[in-house]
């Protein structure tokens, strides 16, 4: 009797034990999935498209959702440069002439699809240019948009909801002919610049990192993409080459390029190319731009000035405390000479 | 004055010495790699010759070429970027959709963070932009917490950041802090308030996130490790309310935007 009673305690003691452990793993189970990871993935990023009126053409993308289950639509709105430096403003009313469509059997523009997790889905977008659009460029980005999760109730709080974009850039043309206006707006040494014989220049201390802008022009109708180099020279013989990378330059702005390879630069202001080394003397900087075959060269040059300033002050600061430290040493000496005569 | 041997190497250790306290931080500032970016050296060769002109000169182009690549077809398509040659997608997450502000009690600031990641190995660079679709606000009654304009003495604006540490300012902003975040983000003291879609006229979105730097060598086809191309950064949602706020479970959506540079 006693050693039933007994057990019967014990199994008491483990049922509450186990409700206990049961509440506590649920609880922190909870909060774990409570956390909601979007994570998604899109390819290609970018798109250039030079069509004729009246074409179409279809182009597969492929969307991934590496975080948790969720629903999401793709949409296509219009964008425009935002700066010189490839940023866009996204607008969120449709505009422009050009046509798109899902080819997928199952999946519409602007209608909700479910991917789980580690799911890809290929996205068969159609671009149509109508006869008779006018012959210009059209820019669009291709949005793959989660919806918001639901209302944590009784909570305030603040859901979040992703887009991730794609751009899309439709040259339209007849003939096959692009119009090609380029032009260096800006090729400079950044920096303080100095009056020097009449005229004025950049002046740094060798051991700096000489941080160069260049920023090119479109005055066309069309985007441009520019092929070229910045060359350095220098007064002993030096020259060493950069390549400019080959980005679009939107219809009717600017671009800032850059060149690789470069100096990384901590600025709040972005540049074209960084140099790093040592310099002394004067340096030139040239660069050669063209936007394809049989395109007209653009040429841009700056120069600036490199001094060993660190160096030379370091130099004479090092003479000063030596010179006054040997007379110091040789004033000892000599008091303790005439000490010794006396 | 006589200078002794003794004085001469003296002054010759103390030159020497000096020169080296110039130059030896110097030379350690010029890393080959930082942790966000590749850094490239140019080969320098010896034997060119010297550029003749000299000061500012700005070219100028007008022109047709014809599309050779324009084909019967009527179209020509480029996808990815022709300076990359990767394959790597365009990536965006956010760690945490669901920001919990709990119960909020008047005079306490009550905070969360969720983390923002871009991988834009195939893009080059980026931006992320943030807009909410309207103030915190209550379902069914309408009640509106407003958005910060932070301490009354640092006011800040949905571009500029300020310091916002006073129990007895109210309202509803965030902080950035990590990689490719706006500069005026100084420190976690710093926020601002979200751009609001349904302002009138309605907010243009904000840049929280941007880098123009391209972060792959040029024709690489072998692509940067993981970590040189993920950015990453922290937004801490905060929230402080007076003791005369209406009672109410407060909400809003904040849409981030990712997308590639062109």
């Amino acid at each position: 009797m006693i050693k039933y009673s007994f057990n019967k305690k014990i199994f008491r003691i483990l049922v509450i034990l186990f409700t206990l452990f049961c509440t506590i793993f649920f609880i922190s189970l909870n909060q774990k999935v409570h956390a909601q990871l979007i994570s998604l993935s899109i390819y290609p990023p970018i798109l250039k498209a030079i069509m004729k009126p009246g074409k179409e053409i279809m182009i597969a993308y492929n969307i991934k959702n590496l975080g948790d289950p969720t629903t999401l639509q793709m949409l296509v709105l219009p964008f425009e440069p935002k700066d010189n430096l490839g940023n866009v403003r996204i607008k969120e009313e449709f505009e422009g002439p050009i046509r798109f469509k899902l080819d997928n059997t199952n999946i519409e523009l602007n209608q909700p699809i479910f991917l789980k997790t580690g799911q890809s889905q290929q996205i068969l977008l159609r671009i149509r240019v109508p006869e008779g659009a006018p012959e210009k460029d059209y820019y669009y980005t291709l949005f793959a948009e989660t919806d918001p999760s639901p209302t944590i109730e009784g909570k305030t709080s603040s859901r979040s909801k992703a887009r991730i974009g794609s751009h899309i850039l439709i040259t339209v043309t007849k003939s096959g002919n692009v119009d090609i206006k380029g032009k260096v707006s800006l090729f400079s040494v950044l920096g303080n610049k100095l009056p020097f014989f009449g005229d004025k220049i950049s002046l740094f201390d060798s051991t700096d990192i000489i941080p160069i802008t260049l920023i090119v022009e479109n005055n066309g109708r069309n985007s441009i993409k520019p092929n070229g180099e910045i060359i350095l020279r220098g007064n002993f013989g030096e020259r060493a080459e950069y390549n400019i990378l080959s980005q679009n330059i939107l219809a009717y702005s600017q671009r800032q390029l850059m060149a690789t390879p470069s100096a990384y630069f901590s600025s709040e202001k972005p540049v074209s190319l960084a140099l790093s080394g040592f310099f002394i003397g004067k340096y030139n900087l040239s660069t050669k731009i063209n936007f394809g075959e049989n395109t007209p060269q653009l040429y841009a040059s700056t120069s600036f000035i490199a001094l060993p300033f660190k160096f030379i002050i370091g130099s004479f600061i090092a003479i000063i405390v030596g010179i006054v430290i040997i007379r110091k040493l040789n004033d000892d000496k000599d008091d303790e000479n005439d000490e010794e005569e006396e | 004055m006589k200078l002794s041997c003794f004085s001469f190497k003296l002054l010759f250790l103390i030159f020497t010495f000096t020169v080296f306290l110039f130059f030896a931080p110097l030379s350690l500032a010029l890393d080959m790699e930082s942790t966000d970016y590749k850094i490239q050296y140019g080969n320098v060769v010896i034997g060119g010759k010297d550029q003749s002109s000299s000061g500012y000169n700005l070219s100028t182009s007008i022109g047709q070429v014809a599309a050779n690549e324009f084909s019967s077809s009527g179209y020509i398509v480029k996808a990815g970027f022709q300076y990359l040659h990767s394959i790597i997608p365009f990536t965006f997450s956010i760690s945490d959709i669901n920001i919990d502000l709990g119960s909020l009690v008047p005079n306490t600031p009550s905070t969360d963070t969720t983390t923002l990641t871009v991988s834009a190995g195939g893009a080059g660079g980026y931006q992320v932009t943030a807009i909410e679709d309207n103030p915190l606000q209550t379902l069914a009654v309408g009640n509106t917490i407003p958005n910060t304009s932070c301490d009354s003495g640092t006011p800040c604006s949905i571009g500029t950041a300020d310091v916002w540490t006073s129990n007895d300012d109210y309202g509803f902003g965030y902080n950035m802090a990590g990689q490719d975040v706006p500069v005026d983000f100084t420190n976690s003291t710093y926020y601002r308030p979200f751009a609001d879609n349904s302002a009138s006229p309605p907010d243009s979105p904000v840049v929280v996130m941007s880098s123009s730097k391209v972060t792959m060598p040029t024709g690489t086809p072998t692509p940067a490790p993981a970590s040189e191309r993920t950015h990453e950064s922290t937004v801490t949602f905060k929230v402080n309310v007076s003791p005369l706020q209406d009672e109410g479970t407060y909400q809003t959506v904040i849409k981030f935007t990712a997308t590639p540079i062109y």
